[in-house]
């Protein structure tokens, strides 16, 4: 059997709130195989969110490890993180967190720039990737002139430019309505389908139940660790 | 990067057009202040250039304070190293005035004044030749503010003191000849035969300065030092002595150049970062949304300093361009009234496209340091 393209071991983080240390995340340890489509649910406050941002190097765990493609990022230096959030990380997040003065087109081709990708290679994959959104017609419109879904859409094309390792999606659905909703949920299955390894942070059981996989968390821990029959 | 600084720039009309326009005044106020200044530097220069073969002979007691007598100039000349020596009259045109600007006129022997006005060339008519009376050869500023061409009249009066009262007389002297702009004292003149002129004022013997000029090869510091050695109740300035004292003159008008720099450098300064300061508030989801997708540090380094440097080189051009079109109007305003005060040079156009850009780069340091300096957690869930 091949390794997990993310390894979680032992994470924890812990907040200062005032004096008052706030155990976020407690010995969390957990694996997930390329291709998996996993979603982490649980109640607010329980740590769903801040495993999502430790594994994408967002923010620093306060001990544990995270592995992805078998390199130790918790171990990079803070100098090495833009490097690796490049190359093994896309996120979607549920504000769709679109540069709002940019096309569709320019979101998703901003992300290849930071990577250094060649102009030529970039317009082709943007707009292999928008075709692929269903959003050949909208690359030239900016983010104030696309609807929610498709607005998500671009951001799930940004978030898969740079070919990462894992897909992190923090609530993509939160903010759109069923219909977007069940689109966005087939797209990411899709792509799971495809071998792209995806986890989606969601209060949603509805989307949960279309993973193949389902982490409850509650209280900074993981209480459990479902297979879901399609 | 270009595109997105660009980008960024022209989305924020408003805003950039309002910071680009405090830089742009700084910016004029440095084109004014230093074209003045520029002005001062190049006129001084060009004079002492066209002087530079003289020694300066005026009374012992100063330029204001006395006069010398015409048999001055033969025990000038007689100073060994001394090649030639000839004496002028030096008066205001308006007597009214305190002779400090404007217009002058210079009593002068005809047959000295090619060595006098040394390169300079006529733009109309000739020089003065002896046997000339009331004929009169004049500068450039001059024969602008009066609208003179050769053989026109000119009106000069002379007022001299007789029995307790002024007595004003008027002459009408024909233009022979107008000099080529010089950017110097000789833009202000109004030449005539000197014989003619100690007459018309009644100047008696009497003469203003003299200058004498060094044989070749002697050195013209030492000769100086011998002629104020060996004739009586003089004192006088070599080129290089003319060349300090000027110098001294200059440093004020570079002062007042260098607070109009240093105010616009403030003005303009906190206006780009304010604005910047404000842009990247208001930006700090984008930017942490970019170093969500791997955006460097130099990244968005270069995006927010990209920035403040392009409003500061968009402010120094309009700064330059606005400052070149007021000293433009000012100096042919000026000019109908016989002067000049500015001059547009490369370098001052340089100095100030420079300052221009380095200011917008420097005031975008903090903003950028903050931008780039965001955790994207943080950024992400600000605003």
């Amino acid at each position: 059997m091949d390794e997990p393209v993310l390894r979680v071991r032992n994470l924890s983080k812990t907040y200062m709130q005032g004096k008052i240390p706030v155990h976020a995340l407690n010995d969390v340890s957990f694996d997930a195989e390329k291709g998996e489509f996993l979603s982490i649910v649980g109640p607010s406050g329980s740590g769903k969110s801040t495993l999502l941002s430790m594994i994408g190097l967002l923010d620093k765990p306060t001990s544990g490890s995270v592995f992805i493609d078998g390199v130790e990022v918790t171990k990079a230096r803070e100098g090495d993180f833009p490097k690796l959030r490049r190359e093994k990380i896309g996120f979607v997040f549920q504000h769709f967190n679109l540069i709002p003065t940019l096309t569709a087109f320019e979101n998703v081709d901003i992300a290849m720039r930071f990577a250094m990708v060649p102009k030529s290679e970039r317009k082709k994959r943007a707009v292999e990737l928008l075709t692929q959104m269903g959003l050949a017609d909208r690359m030239k419109h900016k983010p104030s002139e696309l609807s929610g879904g498709e607005q998500q859409r671009t951001a799930i094309a940004r978030a898969l430019s740079n070919h990462p390792a894992i897909i992190l999606a923090d609530e993509p659905t939160g903010e759109v309505d069923t219909k977007t909703r069940d689109m966005i949920v087939k797209l990411l299955k899709e792509l799971s389908e495809e071998g792209h390894t995806i986890l989606v942070v969601t209060h949603d059981t509805a989307v949960a139940q279309q993973t193949g996989r389902i982490i409850t968390m509650r209280d900074g821990g993981i209480e459990t660790d479902k297979r879901v029959m399609s | 990067m270009f595109d997105l600084i660009l980008r960024n720039v022209t989305q924020r009309k408003t805003r950039t057009g309002l910071t680009v326009f405090g830089i742009a005044l700084g910016i004029f106020a440095i084109m004014v202040m230093g074209g003045m200044s520029e002005y001062f530097s190049r006129h001084a220069d060009r004079g002492l250039e066209l002087m530079s073969d003289k020694i300066y002979v005026v009374p012992e007691s100063g330029f204001f304070g006395g006069s010398l007598e015409d048999s001055m100039v033969s025990k000038v000349r007689h100073v060994p190293g001394v090649y030639d020596a000839y004496g002028l009259l030096y008066l205001p045109y308006d007597m009214e005035s305190l002779g400090m600007f404007g217009a002058f006129v210079v009593g002068l022997p005809p047959e000295k004044q090619e060595l006098t006005l040394k390169n300079i060339k006529l733009t109309q008519g000739r020089l003065l030749v002896a046997g000339d009376r009331y004929m009169t050869v004049v500068g450039s500023n001059v024969a602008r503010q009066y609208g003179l061409n050769v053989r026109d009249e000119l009106e000069i009066k002379a007022k001299r003191l007789q029995r307790g009262s002024t007595i004003t007389s008027s002459r009408n002297f024909t233009v022979v000849g107008v000099m080529e702009f010089t950017s110097s004292d000789f833009d202000y003149t109004i030449a005539i035969p000197l014989d003619i002129a100690k007459k018309f004022y009644d100047m008696g013997s009497s003469l203003t300065y003299i200058w004498a000029v060094p044989e070749e090869g002697v050195d013209a510091e030492d000769l100086s030092r011998r002629i104020e050695l060996g004739v009586d109740h003089i004192k006088t300035f070599s080129p290089q002595e003319l060349r300090k004292q000027s110098e001294q003159a200059l440093v004020v008008i570079n002062l007042i150049t260098i607070s109009a720099a240093v105010l616009a450098a403030i003005i303009g300064g906190l206006s780009v970062m304010n604005t910047m300061l404000m842009s990247v508030s208001e930006r700090t989801r984008e930017f942490g949304l970019m170093k969500a997708m791997g955006a460097e540090v130099r990244d968005i380094l270069l995006l927010t300093m990209g920035e403040s440097a392009l409003l500061g080189v968009l402010g120094g051009i309009i700064g330059i361009a606005g400052g070149s079109i007021f000293i433009y109007y000012m100096n042919e305003y000026l000019a109908s009234m016989g002067t000049v005060l500015f001059a547009v040079t490369y370098r001052l156009v340089a100095v100030s496209f420079i300052f221009a850009t380095f200011l917008g780069t420097v005031s975008g340091i903090l903003p950028a340091y903050r931008a780039a300096k965001m955790r994207p957690m943080e950024a992400m869930k600000y605003g």
